[in-house]
């Protein structure tokens, strides 16, 4: 399924005051893939996602979703096909209710009302909170909020979904809750974060960036288990790979 | 700070209300769009001088605030607000307009008479609106703009706008509290920062919106914004519409207290 592919080549950006946030970065992720792109603070994962997306475009190089390229004119086909969750759901609810807020997405498509409910119906099913569709998005837990945000991504059906960030700041429960929902998709996933735990147990392959430049990419199990790699780029093997401080043994995490 | 972030949740009680299931939010809101205009209109057009014909329009807000089943106090808050505006406008009316009239007995100058009209008028104007947001809802609000044929911009402006005014609200509570966190002997914010406070907050908001914005396109927006709401609009819409007209039509050409007054008086004689 050819079609699913995401296919970044030689992708280089630099922001308007100069900064280099992406320095040829190339990549492929097939049809199914779960792939965790992680990095310090500021190696360029977000502006990736956003080159992803077609929010920025890029100042050399190529970013093609199956086999269309990123460009002004397919971005409505492309972002029907990719679905984006962003790091603060405030960023991504803005209408009045739940409902209203899933039903965004697909009513700009110009969707019959009715396959409008259903969708949406179905997509609050699936992230647990239908019970919440006639709530005002300012007044959910942050768990809620991100069930929400995420909700009003599958509603467009996406193949692709992209996610920033999908547990910070959610407490333990929460977070394992949206890595259980995260891990029932059968979607392509691209999930950048800095909870490599969570990385660890969701994706696959494990993409590292460091200053803009893909460090090494690979199996995760093998990244995330190497720590003298991960530090040089500023991080640190996931807790759960690292020894328990109280009885010193490896402690394996619920899968 | 604690006052911002109140009002930020009463700023939202308006969309709250405008959720109810009652007889009146359940009309078109096109319906209740046009009537609120023509209220307006017939409710500003009155001559300066005449507070008694303008009475019976009182009749409008206080009728809707029962149907709705409305908080009056809280709706009335928000028109006090708007008064000290109309004071600092009005206020002046006595000494630039000195004739004398006198009324039961007691001779004031005329401009208080205006002043009194300008008054009742932005209670009456302000309300009225106010009512049409609490009824109706922003988003549906703006669907029946659209149906008016007013430009998709205005309608999108009009939106937006009061979206983020939210958000930026969020964000001024925010700063204010980190601010007052670390001077917590000072009363207000000191004028050395003003400048940068006010910086700060607009470069956020920028980007906040800038984000807020994204998520949208990300989601398929191309500037037109759809409620799913396509309301047909009924015989009961129609009479409610009609029944209204008529009543500010009457209201507008007679002076119904005067004549209710006339009524009782004759019957006493």
């Amino acid at each position: 399924m050819s079609h699913h592919k995401v296919e970044v080549k030689n992708l280089h950006y630099t922001y308007p005051d100069g900064h280099k946030a992406v320095n040829d970065l190339s990549f492929q992720i097939h049809h199914g893939e779960s792939v965790g792109i992680i990095g310090a603070n500021g190696a360029g994962k977000s502006t990736l996602l956003l080159l992803l997306m077609g929010v920025l475009f890029p100042s050399q190089g190529e970013v093609c979703v199956g086999d269309v390229h990123v460009t002004k004119k397919t971005l409505p086909n492309i972002r029907q096909r990719m679905g984006m969750v962003f790091q603060d759901p405030d960023d991504q609810l803005f209408m009045t209710t739940v409902y209203d807020d899933v039903a965004f997405g697909p009513r700009n498509y110009k969707l019959d009302e009715k396959e409008v409910e259903q969708r949406v119906l179905q997509a609050l099913e699936m992230v647990g909170i239908l019970h919440l569709k006639d709530r005002a998005p300012f007044k959910l837990s942050g768990g809620e909020k991100r069930s929400a945000a995420i909700a009003s991504v599958l509603s467009m059906h996406p193949d692709i979904l992209i996610m920033d960030e999908p547990t910070a700041a959610l407490d333990p429960k929460s977070r394992r809750r949206v890595m259980r929902l995260l891990k029932s998709f059968e979607h392509t996933k691209i999930i950048t974060s800095h909870d490599l735990d969570m990385v660890f147990e969701l994706c696959d392959r494990t993409i590292v960036i460091n200053k803009g430049e893909i460090v090494v990419d690979g199996l995760s199990s093998e990244i995330l288990a190497n720590a003298e790699l991960l530090d040089t780029c500023g991080l640190e093997m996931p807790l759960g790979l690292q020894n328990c401080p109280i009885c010193g043994i490896t402690v394996k995490n619920e899968k | 700070m604690a006052n911002i972030m109140n009002s930020l949740y009463d700023m939202r009680l308006l969309d709250d209300l405008a959720r109810k299931e009652t007889f009146i939010h359940r009309l078109h809101p096109m319906v209740k769009l046009v009537i609120t205009i023509v209220y307006l209109i017939a409710v500003v057009s009155f001559d300066r001088y005449e507070i008694g014909a303008l009475l019976s329009f009182l009749f409008y807000p206080v009728l809707v605030f029962a149907f709705a089943e409305l908080p009056i106090a809280s709706i009335l808050k928000r028109v006090l607000l708007i008064e000290p505006f109309i004071i600092g406008i009005g206020i002046l009316n006595p000494f630039f307009d000195h004739q004398l009239i006198v009324i039961g007995g007691i001779t004031i100058s005329r401009g208080w008479v205006t002043f009194l009209s300008l008054f009742i008028k932005c209670g009456l104007t302000v309300t009225a609106a106010l009512l049409l947001i609490a009824t109706t809802g922003m988003d549906r609000l703006a669907g029946a703009l659209r149906m008016l044929k007013i430009p998709r911009l205005f309608v999108l402006q009009l939106l937006l706008t009061y979206r983020y005014i939210s958000v930026l609200m969020e964000e001024v509570a925010r700063t204010l509290r980190a601010y007052s966190l670390r001077a917590p002997a000072q009363q207000g914010i000191h004028r050395s920062v003003w400048g940068s406070l006010a910086g700060q907050l607009i470069l956020r908001t920028f980007e906040r919106a800038q984000r807020v914005y994204q998520a949208m396109c990300l989601r398929g927006f191309t500037g037109e914004y759809l409620t799913g709401v396509n309301e047909k609009i009924k015989t009961l819409d129609v009479a409610y519409l009609v029944a209204w007209i008529l009543f500010f039509a009457v209201a507008r050409i007679y002076n119904i207290p005067m004549l209710i007054g006339l009524l009782i008086t004759g019957v006493i004689k």
